[in-house]
């Protein structure tokens, strides 16, 4: 294949749009997980490996919360039915609730007894309580087989289409005799289907039929394709759109809460400096809290639409290569800084969709992070990340 | 405030973190230690067993080891399955099988009076961790080894039986060229140069497909495999693969980019020759991209799960299989009473059988073998001539280690798969 020789070669500007708009919708779990490392770095300036098994943490309870809700394997045999948008928000926040938890836990447990410590120490912590979470979570979550989300939890499924050219009508004659003619095959092989063994073990006859019906059935998809394609349209998928959505809509809340309040100046000051501001009255423990409750808040979000939307089964590995991916993300925005965060994480999933829109998809981690390589070698404090020199 | 040293210091870190990622992300196919001779061999196997299997004799290089002889009052054999990691399902399956194997063996009377003990560790679907759970069964004395489901693994495995001269008996890996590292690698499935061109043909000529893209986990040599062995029977028959994608298991959970390439170029057939894991969740974003084709795949889709993660957009599509249990077959209905009576439930997969499968086998040709040593033992294995398996009937004399097998063509419906077509070998 030569479009594998030469991957830029093949680039289509038709689909550049729609391929933008999925790694957005990409970069938004990015964002909401690489703004737990940034917030925690910020206050702590500590590396908090835990948080991808946070994340984890999150999706099963989203899970465990579906399945309260009535959607669990069992009874979803038993009954067809619809759902709202009620049991995505108790979900939602199940899963911020009990992550946040776990996050101050985690702080509480592993983290603070060690603040006095050389920081080497409490990154080694950090893999430790990561280690405990994905080998330990095995013994008392369900991952075998691993089980996923059911998609009827969602009722936003499907995506929003944006109509950018319409389709043209002249082969749309065309269309209705072929289809016609199809219909009429898949009849009169259905018919034959009476007399036969099976679908797939046909007789002479029956396999003349379903040849003529395939022929027909060829020609007509041929046709609704050239249709399909002489128009461009842009899906916008639900799920994405809501992930997105919520990102933002958290960003700016993280952003006013860190700004414009008391709890945020007093953050604020400890992440400039963690003693002085203990001396003048700031209870850095309260403070070092709240950073771990939203973090771990956020990256709950984060996990339980992910694990709805898009749905891919749990293992309490779940968290493993997303964790890696944002922390990537919370680095090349700069690492503390909040909008950076948002920042690296889009820059990281457009760069990772832009590389599969140059039919590059198997080198698509590997480039990801040649530019990480590329902007740290140029800027090494991140997108927005501080570069002042250091006064001793 | 040391804002400097701190981001520095932060940014090497990421970069390790990056630059560790790097090497695993290039084509991974040649997993084993056998890299390069790998390769030249897949294509000469290739052209040999897709025409049926060769009838010759052994061409394969044996171990120059000597390997395990028993001692004590027990003939220890090794059993390595994923019993923890994304390939769980298979490996509580395969465990279940095994078990069930050696203590029927045993009530029959075992070896001469002889009782077979079981080893069983853990590779937790990881191909490193299989190759030490190996070495470590064979340091305990087990004469040979059974497993693994995945074919990353077993090829880690095998390499390291043929280094100890120890014979292994893989129950599910499916690539080509696992079986070429030496005479001790046996399996008790088929292959992807059979259960790849099985689905080709069913595409071609029993849904008419013409126009195929392909998606390949690029992480499974499993998968690659599979991928290459589809095409190559599809565009021989006359079809076309307008596209082949890309991604890695476990990492990628968002397959829309690929998903929006492939949708470009119009394809009607979608082949997603990865594991169940992903091809669930490929199927959906598939559906929600707007592409509306048919799903087909290899036998890496069997599990229960595929149904909740893949939904309604996975209902309708075709895998390549490799029993049932609603066959009618004796073995069949006798195995599935067995399972019933231990362990109060059906196997959730086909790996239940094929374990099995690959335990009764190992202890069937202990009682055939002129004495109790691993070579004696890979000899008695090599003769296997009609052995009636849950999965069929398997053969592995004069065939490299690789049986001729049946192939069935399953469908997936709400509830679970329902039996299309068999396959029987050499009727491509």
């Amino acid at each position: 294949m030569v479009h594998q020789l030469l991957p830029i070669a093949a680039v289509d500007f038709n689909t550049l749009p729609q391929q933008l708009v999925l790694g957005i919708g990409i970069g938004a779990v990015y964002a909401l997980v690489a703004l737990g490392y940034t917030m925690v770095y910020g206050v702590l300036k500590l590396i908090n490996f835990a948080h991808a098994e946070v994340f984890m943490l999150g999706a099963y309870t989203a899970l465990f919360t579906a399945w309260y809700l009535g959607f669990s394997p069992q009874s979803l045999q038993a009954l067809e039915r619809e759902s709202s948008w009620l049991n995505l928000l108790i979900m939602l926040l199940a899963s911020m609730v009990i992550c946040a938890i776990i996050g101050v836990i985690i702080e509480r447990f592993a983290y603070r007894p060690m603040r006095s410590q050389p920081r080497i120490a409490i990154l080694i912590t950090a893999i430790g309580v990561s280690l405990l979470l994905q080998y330990g979570g095995a013994l008392f979550l369900p991952v075998s087989p691993p089980p996923s989300i059911d998609e009827r939890v969602n009722p936003y499924r499907g995506a929003y289409t944006i109509t950018l050219s319409r389709p043209s009508d002249r082969l749309l004659g065309q269309k209705e005799e072929l289809e016609r003619q199809y219909q009429e095959s898949n009849v009169a092989f259905e018919k034959q289907l009476e007399k036969e063994k099976s679908r797939f073990d046909l007789s002479p006859q029956g396999i003349a039929l379903r040849n003529a019906k395939q022929e027909a059935e060829r020609a007509l998809r041929k046709v609704t394709d050239e249709i399909a394609a002489s128009g461009r349209e842009l899906k916008l998928p639900r799920g994405q759109m809501i992930m997105l959505g919520a990102t933002l809509i958290l960003m700016l809340i993280l952003r006013h809460l860190v700004l414009y309040t008391r709890t945020g100046r007093a953050m604020r000051a400890a992440s400039h400096d963690f003693d002085t501001a203990s001396l003048m009255g700031i209870s850095v423990d309260k403070i070092v809290t709240v950073t771990f409750i939203i973090g771990s808040a956020l990256a709950g979000a984060g996990a339980m639409m992910q694990a709805t939307f898009i749905g891919t089964p749990l293992t309490t590995f779940y968290g493993v290569s997303l964790g890696v991916k944002a922390f990537v993300a919370a680095v090349l925005g700069g690492i503390g800084n909040i909008p950076g965060a948002v920042l690296g994480a889009m820059v990281l999933a457009i760069a990772e969709t832009l590389v599969v829109w140059a039919d590059g998809s198997k080198w698509k981690d590997a480039i990801a992070f040649v530019i990480l390589i590329a902007v740290l070698l140029f800027k090494p404090g991140g997108l927005l990340g501080s570069s002042k020199v250091e006064k001793v | 405030m040391k804002p400097r040293r701190m981001t520095a210091w932060t940014s090497l870190i990421a970069l390790a973190m990056g630059i560790a990622l790097l090497p695993a992300c290039g084509p991974k196919t040649d997993e084993g230690g056998t890299t390069g001779g790998d390769t030249k061999t897949t294509g000469s196997t290739t052209s040999g067993a897709s025409s049926g299997t060769s009838g010759t004799t052994s061409s394969r290089k044996a171990p120059t080891a000597s390997g395990n002889t028993a001692s004590g009052d027990t003939i220890k054999i090794g059993l390595v399955a994923s019993l923890n990691g994304e390939l769980k399902p298979w490996g509580d399956d395969c465990e279940k099988g095994a078990r069930l194997a050696v203590e029927e063996f045993n009530a029959a009377g075992g070896v001469n009076g002889k009782k077979i003990e079981l080893r069983i560790e853990d590779s937790a679907s990881k191909a490193e961790q299989g190759r030490s759970a190996t070495d470590k069964l064979i340091a305990e004395g087990c004469l040979g080894i059974i497993g693994e489901v995945a074919s990353g693994i077993t090829l880690q495995m095998a390499n390291s039986c043929f280094d100890k001269g120890v014979p292994i008996v893989a129950v599910g890996a499916t690539r080509v060229d696992i079986t070429d590292i030496g005479s001790n690698v046996f399996r008790v499935c088929y292959t992807d140069d059979f259960q790849g061109p099985v689905m080709a043909k069913f595409a071609y000529d029993d849904l008419g497909l013409r126009k195929v893209a392909i998606m390949t986990d690029q992480a499974q040599p499993y998968s690659t495999g599979l991928s290459d062995n589809f095409r190559k029977k599809f565009v021989e028959l006359g079809g076309e693969i307008v596209d082949e994608q890309f991604y890695r298991s476990p990492e990628d959970k968002q397959f829309g980019p690929q998903l929006q390439q492939i949708k470009e170029k119009a394809p009607v057939g979608l082949f997603l020759s990865g594991y169940f894991t992903e091809v669930g969740a490929i199927a959906r974003q598939a559906k929600e991209a707007g592409l509306n084709v048919k799903m087909l795949g290899g036998d890496g889709w069997d599990s229960a799960e595929l149904n909740t993660s893949g939904g309604a957009a996975i209902v309708g599509g075709f895998f390549c299989n490799h029993y049932n249990n609603e066959e009618a077959r004796p073995e069949v209905q006798q195995f599935l009473s067995k399972w019933q009576a231990k362990y109060n439930s059906k196997p959730a997969t086909t790996m239940g059988a094929l374990g099995y499968d690959a335990t009764m086998l190992v202890c069937d040709a202990l009682k055939r073998a002129s004495a109790l040593d691993s070579k004696a033992l890979t000899d008695a294995i090599e003769a296997t001539e009609n052995f009636p398996g849950v999965s069929g009937m398997i053969t592995l004399k004069g065939n490299n280690g690789n049986p001729p097998k049946r192939a069935l063509v399953v469908e997936v419906t709400s509830t679970g798969q329902k039996f299309a077509k068999a396959f029987e070998p050499g009727s491509l």
